[in-house]
């Protein structure tokens, strides 16, 4: 698995600020049912596909993360977005094999998103 | 090798001075001549295969004389975790092998709860139960998980007071 080393560094750091920011508030059952339900209606994985793992990558942060923070060119791109989607016990049952159809990194990312790993936070 | 040696001596002696009753203590499964999976409690067979595979299935076994079958706890070994949701085109388990390598090479396969690398991601609590024997005995482990006082003291002196803001 090839990582840019400066989106290594850069996401290692926004874990860490995030599980510091999130030791402070700890999500309560409300902002839990929140993300859950937020969950079902979206998917935690973006439209890029990791290019060593041939999928997109979810990357375990602690369930106490709340957001996490995309970088881009351009005025008004830097995003902050809540994590909802979060690891459980349910066997989604299919699903496994390998999706088609998630574009590559491009040669010159402009987005961190598109570098194919996306936060799921892992079980309480 | 000698500890097992002394425990089926032990083991035999018992099994010769008690009688029936015993023989489940000694035999576990099988070993008195029934098949796999039955014992003998008060001197009738029932069948030990009562929870299924982790389904949980409620049904005694065949070889059932009208007693009520016993439950017995025998949880997964190992069980992964998922993403949910109903809007994911591909799904993802927690523990993939050490590095993500292809789904179909394989995953890591860890088998003490309180170790797994997932819980030592936040402060908290947590209580596991073990089962053993065969889901005749059951133990609890408390685990608490928290930051290392010392170096998260010196981390916030640090960030806190030493460090140049910019």
């Amino acid at each position: 698995m090839r990582f840019h080393p400066f989106l290594l560094t850069a996401s290692a750091a926004a874990v860490t600020l995030l599980a510091g920011i999130s030791t402070a508030t700890a999500a309560g059952p409300f902002a839990d049912r929140w993300a859950q339900r937020r969950a079902q209606e979206t998917a935690w994985h973006g439209a890029y596909q990791n290019l060593g793992y041939g999928q997109p990558l979810a990357v375990v942060v602690p369930p106490t993360a709340h957001l996490r923070q995309t970088y881009s060119w351009g005025v008004s791109q830097n995003t902050n977005h809540s994590i909802y989607h979060q690891f459980g016990r349910n066997y989604p049952g299919s699903g496994f094999a390998p999706a088609a159809g998630f574009y590559h990194t491009p040669a010159w990312p402009s987005h961190t998103d598109q570098f194919g790993s996306y936060y799921v936070r892992g079980p309480w | 090798m000698r500890f097992q040696l002394g425990l089926a001596a032990a083991a035999a002696l018992f099994v010769g001075s008690a009688g029936l009753a015993s023989a489940q203590g000694a035999g576990g499964y099988g070993a008195s001549g029934y098949g796999g999976g039955e014992y003998i409690v008060d001197a009738q067979v029932i069948s030990d295969e009562v929870v299924g595979e982790s389904v949980g299935e409620a049904v005694a076994g065949s070889n059932n004389v009208g007693v009520a079958g016993r439950a017995y706890g025998r949880p997964d070994l190992f069980y992964n975790y998922y993403t949910q949701g109903n809007r994911n085109r591909v799904h993802a388990q927690m523990y993939l092998a050490p590095r993500p390598v292809p789904p179909n090479v394989g995953h890591t396969f860890t088998t003490y709860q309180p170790f797994m690398p997932h819980e030592m991601l936040y402060k908290h609590t947590d209580r596991y139960h073990n089962y053993y024997d065969g889901g005749r005995g059951m133990n609890r482990t408390k685990a608490r998980y928290y930051y290392p006082p010392v170096r998260q003291a010196a981390s916030n002196f640090y960030w806190n007071m030493l460090r140049i803001p910019r």
